[in-house]
Formats: C-alpha cells, sequence, structure tokens
C-alpha cells in the first residue's frame, strides 16, 4: 500500500488548488458589511466560490480601508483591509437615493444570500432589511451581525470585538490570578471567529433551501457566539465559585503552562491525558511523581498541578528548546514553541501546506497571506484577488448583472448615485498602477 | 421633528419599539421548527482531544445524529477539566460538549472493534477523528479505506500539524492540546506587557479561553460542512484536515500579514491596540469599563463626554492616536484614566448613552458615538436580562451530571436553527440504541 504522506500530499497538493471545483459557484452574495466582523462571513463564500458583491459609499468606502496597524500603509492599502476582503467585487453605491435602492432590490432578486452588520434594524429603516428583501425574493437567506443581536434590551448599543468580548466575559479571563490586570484576546478574535460561525450558519441555511426552498433570516450575536466558547458559565453552575484568570497555566491539564527553556525561548508544554503525564514524568527524570498522582483528577487540584507546574519550570530552565522537543517526540506529550509572527510567516511546513500563501496580484503585486483554515482535498478554499479599490467593479456588476448601458452608467455617475475614490490611500489604486488601462475598471 | 425622523430614530435606537422586539423573538424561537442535519450520521471517535467533541457537537445542534465512540474505559477528554472539578468522572468542558450526542463504546485497538466501526461508517455521512496521523490509516479505517465503502463520506481529521507534508510526518508522536495549538499559531507572542515590565509580566501570555481547541473544532464544523454541501450536490465525499498549530494564525490573519510586510515580529504592547485608540478598558471607581472610540467623531465625542476637549489639538486625527509611540500613548491612557475613575461605570455608561443619543438627533455633533460599556465577568454576564430574554443560556438537571447550566442558542436562525435537546455522557449509554438501528 502507498505510504500514508505520499497518499495524504497527493490529495491535499496545494498546486492542484486551481483544477479543482468551487462548492458555492453560481450563489450570489450581497455583501453590505463593514470592518471585521460581517465581512469575514462574507469572505468565506467567497473563498469556496460564491460571487460577493461588497457595497460601499462612494468616496467614503469601509472604514477598515484605513485599519492599519501603527499607520502603516502597504502600496497604498491595508493588509489587514486585504485580508478580511479578498475575492470580492466592489461596488460603491449611496445608499441613501432612491435609485440606489432600485438598483440594490433589483440586485436582491438574483441574490441568493445577504449579510449586513449594521447596528440592529438600521438596514430595514433604509428599506433593504429582511422584511423588504424577502419580499422581493423569499428564497433569500439573511444575515444579520450584530454584537447584541437583534432583539433583546441592548440590541440598539453599538458593538465593536472589544464590546462583544466585554459583554460576554470573555475580555476578563486572560491575565495572572490574584492581579487586576488583564488582556483583551488579541488580533479582534472577537470579530473573526464569530465572523467564521457565520458563514456556517450561512451554509446551514443553504442546505435548508435546497431541502425546502425556504429563506430565512439569521440573527447572530457576536456576544452569544463567544459566550458558547466559554466553560466558565458551566463551571460556576457546578462549583459556585469563580474560575477567573489562570494566567500562563491551563487549569485544565497538569502539568500545563509556557516556560522559559534555557536557550531564552518559549515553551508550552501539557498533559492531557495520564499517558501523556507518565511521558513528561519520564523525560524530566522523576518517575517518583507518576505514582505520586495517579488519579487525574487528584492531580489537577490546584496544590498539586503548582507542584508539577514547578518541576516542569525547573526542568525547562535546564534545558534548550530543540531537546525538549527530541524528547516529546520518544515521549508523547504535548510540546510547541511559542511562534510570534516573524517565525510563523517564515515556517516552511505552513508554506508547504498551504496554510501560508504567497499571492501574486495583479494589482499589487506579491503579498503573504493566510490559507484555508480548513483543508479541504476535493473543493479548497483559495484567493482570486486581493481587495480593490473602491468602486473597482462598478461597471463591471452594472452591465453584467443588471446590463445597464454606458450611457445609464454615465447618467449614475452624474447623479453620484455611483462613484470611487479620491485621494486618500486606502481608497485609491496604488500610485504606480496605470488604472485608466485596467479592462475590468472600465468594464466595455 | 417629523414623524418620519422619529420613527427612523424609533426603529434604530428605539425601546418603544415593542412590536419589532417581540415579532423577532417568536420568529427566532427553536421551538418545533426543522433540523437542518437530521438527515446526517455522525462517527466522532476523537481522542484526548475537545477539538473534536466540539465540532460533533456543533452538527449535533443543528440536528445531526451524533454517535460519539469511545474506548470502553472512555475517552480521556472526559478527564480534562478545570483544578479536576467533575461530576461523576466527567469534568466541565466535557458536559459542555456532550450535547445531543449518543455514546458508544467500540475498542478500536481490536479487529472486532474495526469491522463494526467500519459497518458503521459505510452508513454515516460523516467521520470526526483526532488520533494521531495514519493512525486510522494504519488501523485500515483512514479515509482512504473508508472512501473505498462510502464514496459520499466527508472525514474530517484533526490534529496539531496536519495530515501531510514533512512537519506533520515529524511529530506524528506529538499529541495536540489547548495551550500548544496557542503557542504554535501565534496566539501568546501577542499577549503580555511591553518588554520593559519585567518578569513575568512581558513574558508571553496564554489566552484564558480554550481558542486553540474552539477555533479549531469551529473550522471542523465550517469546513465539514462545506464539505457535506458538495457531497449532497454531488454524491463525493472527501477529506477535511485540520492543522490546530496554524488554527489562530489563519483565522485572524494578522500575524502571517504584518510578519511579511514588516519583516519582523510585533512587540508585545500589553493593553493597547495597533491600529485603534481608544480601544481598551480604563478603571472606573468600582469597577472596569471598556471604551471604544477610534473614529475621529467618536473620539471627538468622547473628549466631550469626559470633559478632556484640551487635548483635541494634540490628537485630532485617528493617525495622531496611533501607539507606535508608547510612552506617548502610555501617557494619555492615563490622562484618561484620571477621569475614568472619577464616575462609577453607570455614569460613564450613561453619560456616553445621553450624549449618543442626543448626537443622532443633532446634526452639528457629526454623528459621534463614544462607546462606554461596562465590562463583565462571565458571572456577571449570566446575570444579564438581555441574554436571559434571548434564552443564551438553559438549566439542565441530569441524574449522572446533576444541575448544571450551559450557553446555548448561539445561532438564532428563523426556520433551522440549532438548539440543545440533552445533555447525557455515560460511557456507553446507547450501545444497544446503535447497535439495534444501525448494525442489524
Amino acid at each position: 500500500m502507498e505510504n500514508y504522506f505520499d497518499y495524504t500530499k497527493k490529495i491535499f497538493d496545494p498546486a492542484k488548488t486551481k483544477e479543482k471545483p468551487e462548492v458555492f459557484k453560481g450563489l450570489r452574495v450581497l455583501d453590505f458589511t463593514h470592518v471585521v466582523y460581517g465581512p469575514t462571513a462574507a469572505k468565506i463564500l467567497g473563498q469556496y466560490g460564491a460571487e460577493v458583491i461588497k457595497f460601499e459609499l462612494p468616496w467614503v468606502g469601509d472604514l477598515w480601508r484605513f485599519g492599519v496597524y501603527w499607520g502603516n500603509f502597504w502600496r497604498h492599502s491595508s493588509v489587514c483591509f486585504h485580508f478580511v476582503q479578498y475575492g470580492k467585487y466592489f461596488f460603491a453605491l449611496n445608499l441613501k437615493l432612491p435609485k440606489a435602492k432600485e438598483i440594490i432590490l433589483k440586485m436582491a432578486e438574483k441574490a441568493d444570500v445577504v449579510i449586513e452588520n449594521f447596528a440592529a434594524g438600521t438596514t430595514d429603516t433604509w428599506g433593504i432589511g429582511y422584511s423588504q428583501l424577502s419580499k422581493v425574493n423569499p428564497g433569500l437567506i439573511y444575515l444579520s451581525c450584530a454584537t447584541y443581536g437583534q432583539y433583546g434590551p441592548m440590541r440598539f448599543f453599538p458593538g465593536w470585538d472589544l464590546l462583544a468580548q466585554a459583554a460576554s466575559g470573555a475580555i476578563s479571563l486572560t491575565g495572572y490570578p490574584g492581579t487586576d490586570k488583564y488582556y483583551k484576546l488579541p488580533d479582534y478574535v472577537g470579530d473573526f471567529l464569530p465572523g467564521n460561525i457565520g458563514a456556517m450558519a450561512v451554509i446551514m441555511a443553504l442546505n435548508y433551501r435546497n431541502r425546502t426552498g425556504k429563506g430565512q433570516y439569521i440573527d447572530l450575536a457576536q456576544g452569544e457566539a463567544l459566550m458558547r466558547i466559554l466553560p466558565n458559565f458551566t463551571y460556576e453552575s457546578i462549583t459556585n465559585e469563580d474560575l477567573g484568570r489562570t494566567g500562563n497555566t491551563d487549569p485544565t491539564m497538569a502539568p500545563s503552562g509556557i516556560f522559559k527553556a534555557c536557550d531564552g525561548k518559549f515553551v508550552a508544554i501539557a498533559a492531557a491525558t495520564d499517558e501523556q503525564y507518565k511521558g513528561i514524568c519520564e523525560a524530566m527524570g522523576r518517575p517518583d511523581l507518576v505514582n505520586k498522582y495517579k488519579d487525574t483528577f487528584e492531580r489537577l487540584k490546584a496544590g498539586n498541578a503548582q507542584e508539577l507546574i514547578d518541576a516542569t519550570s525547573k526542568w525547562v530552565g535546564s534545558s534548550n528548546v530543540d531537546n525538549l522537543v527530541e524528547l516529546a517526540k520518544k515521549h508523547h506529550f504535548a510540546i510547541a514553541q511559542v511562534e510570534d509572527d516573524y517565525e510563523i510567516t517564515h515556517d516552511e511546513w505552513r508554506q508547504e501546506r498551504g496554510s501560508v500563501i504567497v499571492f501574486t496580484d495583479e494589482m499589487y503585486g506579491k503579498l503573504m497571506l493566510p490559507g484555508p483554515s480548513a483543508m479541504l482535498s476535493k473543493t479548497p478554499g483559495r484567493i482570486k484577488w486581493l481587495a480593490r479599490p473602491l468602486g473597482y467593479h462598478n461597471r463591471y456588476i452594472l452591465k453584467t448583472i443588471l446590463g445597464y448601458s454606458d450611457e445609464e452608467i454615465t447618467q449614475l455617475e452624474k447623479e453620484r448615485v455611483i462613484g470611487n475614490w479620491d485621494d486618500r490611500p486606502g481608497i485609491k489604486p496604488p500610485v504606480y498602477y496605470d488604472i485608466a488601462a485596467d479592462p475590468v475598471f472600465n468594464y466595455k | 421633528m417629523s414623524n418620519k425622523e422619529k420613527e427612523q430614530i424609533l426603529v434604530r435606537y428605539g425601546g418603544s419599539r415593542k412590536e419589532r422586539e417581540i415579532f423577532l423573538k417568536g420568529m427566532m424561537s427553536p421551538d418545533g421548527k426543522d433540523e437542518v442535519l437530521d438527515d446526517a450520521v455522525i462517527l466522532d471517535v476523537s481522542y484526548a482531544n475537545l477539538a473534536g467533541d466540539i465540532c460533533s457537537s456543533i452538527f449535533a445542534e443543528f440536528g445531526a445524529e451524533v454517535i460519539k465512540i469511545e474506548p470502553p474505559e472512555g475517552d480521556p477528554s472526559r478527564k480534562i477539566t478545570p483544578y479536576g472539578v467533575n461530576r461523576n468522572g466527567v469534568g466541565v468542558p466535557f458536559i459542555m460538549e456532550a450535547r445531543n450526542k449518543h455514546y458508544m463504546t467500540l475498542d478500536l485497538r481490536e479487529e472486532a472493534g474495526r469491522e463494526e466501526f467500519k459497518k458503521l461508517a459505510k452508513k454515516a455521512h460523516v467521520v470526526i477523528e483526532t488520533y494521531a496521523p495514519g493512525k486510522m490509516d494504519a488501523w485500515g479505517i483512514g479515509y482512504r479505506q473508508l472512501s473505498e465503502i462510502n464514496p459520499g463520506l466527508v472525514y474530517i481529521a484533526i490534529s496539531p500539524y496536519g495530515q501531510y507534508g514533512k512537519k506533520a510526518q515529524e511529530f506524528i508522536g506529538v499529541p495536540d492540546s489547548d495551550i500548544t495549538a496557542q503557542a504554535a499559531s501565534g496566539l501568546p507572542a501577542n499577549i503580555g506587557d511591553m518588554p520593559g515590565a519585567g518578569e513575568p509580566w512581558n513574558w508571553p501570555l496564554r489566552a484564558g479561553v480554550w481558542l486553540g481547541w474552539y477555533i479549531s473544532g469551529v473550522e471542523a464544523a465550517l469546513g465539514g460542512a462545506i464539505a457535506r454541501y458538495f457531497a449532497k450536490a454531488s454524491g463525493e465525499g472527501q477529506m477535511v484536515d485540520i492543522a490546530s498549530a496554524d488554527s489562530y494564525a489563519s483565522l485572524v490573519g494578522y500575524p502571517v500579514t504584518i510578519g511579511f510586510t514588516w519583516d519582523k515580529a510585533r512587540p508585545r504592547i500589553g493593553k493597547h491596540d495597533f491600529a485603534i485608540y481608544p480601544y481598551g478598558f480604563w478603571k472606573s471607581k468600582d469597577g472596569i469599563v471598556a471604551i471604544a472610540a477610534g473614529r475621529d467623531h467618536d473620539f471627538r465625542a468622547l473628549l466631550k463626554v469626559l470633559n478632556l476637549w484640551k487635548h483635541e489639538d494634540d490628537f485630532r486625527f485617528t493617525f495622531d492616536r496611533i501607539p507606535d509611540i508608547l510612552t506617548q500613548i502610555e501617557e494619555f491612557y492615563k490622562i484618561i484614566e484620571e477621569q475614568t475613575i472619577k464616575y462609577t461605570s453607570g455614569e460613564l455608561v450613561k453619560k456616553a448613552l445621553d450624549y449618543s443619543i442626543k448626537s443622532a438627533r443633532s446634526k452639528w455633533r457629526g454623528g459621534g458615538v463614544p462607546i462606554i460599556m461596562e465590562v463583565q465577568k462571565p458571572a456577571t454576564a449570566r446575570q444579564n436580562p438581555h441574554w436571559n430574554k434571548r434564552k443564551s443560556f438553559q438549566e439542565f438537571d441530569d441524574e449522572m451530571l446533576g444541575k448544571f447550566t450551559l450557553p446555548v442558542n448561539f445561532i438564532k436562525m428563523s426556520e433551522s436553527p440549532p438548539r440543545v435537546k440533552w445533555v447525557k455522557c455515560g460511557i456507553g449509554q446507547d450501545n444497544a440504541y446503535v447497535r439495534e438501528k444501525y448494525l442489524k
């Protein structure tokens, strides 16, 4: 029989991604979202083949076009924006004008999914809420993303990742016990994770529509999505105690933690099972500990766990990371070096796997991006192009989807129903790029 | 104000639009609604890895028939629990992910167990496993063999470094855990105090939430849902591969994009944010408040609310407030704190809300919305009437597990919402049921 890893390498080969089919080909998504939470849900559908049309205000654009780390634009664009917006069509339409609403209603007839993340009720007041669009197209799946959801006494509170973390309690859990210092979860993960859950909800709804022909309305509250991943409510209902912050130790495994090795590098080690615990004890030369804590639950009790953590800390401090990793391979316990951004960018295995991709874009050139989180052997996700300047696909959308003529488009431009960028970085094309010669922007 | 304007404000901000509230509440209630995955049979053989249980829980909440298969002594993940807290040998995370499942024992280490598993897999639609890469294959029940007898099968594998490539092969003997998944995928490297803070404050810090395993589990469910969609359309199954050591990095994207464009790692910057300011939390008289006022008009509103207008000139634009000069931003943090500490959290929230409501009605205030919210602990979030109205929690009472609470209904859908029907997880409790239904 063929070696397993040769077989898997063959079925997952990242070089063959382009030849494989796309699951959601032919599905159309109208994306009225901004910043990170909503756009992520739409992006994932696009990653797997859906046609995602992102609506923005002309001359204004998505706020996240200017969301740059430490003020660094990259080729007059934001890399953070590229990551949440790749593979979409960029349509800049002034929602406030009646003609724009007509266009949206026409597009809603031909769409399968609508996603929005404004404050609860906003799209309804604009006439493009579920109540209105489902009349035009009853099969429509409409996902509303909000921090507190669409109903409940706090529904009208505005939200960001930070506030979802604050509302769910997730924000209070990272940091050392016995201090009043704590840290938010970084990198807007409170937007990204619920965004992914949103995409999943839409896929479930698409499944349901295929079975019954019915569309539906989805109300996804960021706060609830974050609460779903916290064990604290269950823990507290059982013990009547606050689980609180636990510093660099995972209280569910003993020993566990992030330790400093003698070479100054940090390493995470954990024993998830009794066997792994035995492995660690053997590796650190403390076989006496194996018999001392035979019972898993006994071992996990705070004081006992601390003894094991201290022993591990001492052992790790006297060894280097490479050594420890070799020991882990031999004794089968969980280990990983703490990797920073630079190391992740340069890890060979991530690039071999397709988890990190060097993508070459026609407009922006080379950018390194993460690949899909889940690798699918037959219908992998892919990146087709990066984000585009504001209103880049205006002509393309109006001509291909709605069949507008050049005169009609010029008229819409004159009335400022559609438009594109001004001179700010983030919304304009990079200076070196010859936009006048671009066949998509000037779509005939 | 015209009636039309009034209505618009009411629809957006109104507490008095009860109809909308009642209508939506009825619309989103799961009672008596269809379950979208009720045509799917899912086998979960995850072992000592709760990412697998999380994935199968999500499918089960959407109505799939999930059969969790454990060895006769039980899955070790039953014993993975904070400080050893358990009910009759079952730990908290395992209880939390024991939603709507059937529990069966099969010993896959024995030939007979594997034969029975094969028979089940022939009738199943999804398999979830977390063994070392190649282990199931060596047992003759991997994707390669099962796809022969069941071409429509979706096979989800979760492991630290995935199922293919050199690293996966090299690290075959290293098991998965949440903390190592976090460490390898760039999360702790970005939590912690600034370099000058001294040890251990400036060390990389573990996120106090199981992000390594929960992201892996959610992505496995998302990948599985996509694969299942394709299988229903085409009849073709496929393999879905999750690498937990990459879960966080590929979810949020920043480690890769920033690492590439800066060509160096970000430093740890404590409580600050890289792109937006103010965006974090401050002490109040009686607790802690989160403040988000990154946009210029929100920021101006915040200065008004906190009586700090004299600083407007120094920090007028987004790019004046970027925390790239850390000393400056530390100082500004203190300036804000000097004000927030004077008021209780409730007072601060009210001040910001009052301003926002006025601002929404005034063309002179530029729509500035300074967001100030009380920071909750899970225990206080549990008490929030908002979540109770949305039925975000459910109480359970089981003979074996006793009384406990779960966060539920995390996605509200008008036609086919997920829901929790039961939580029961005795080892082998459904052996007879599964044998009767699928192995006869």
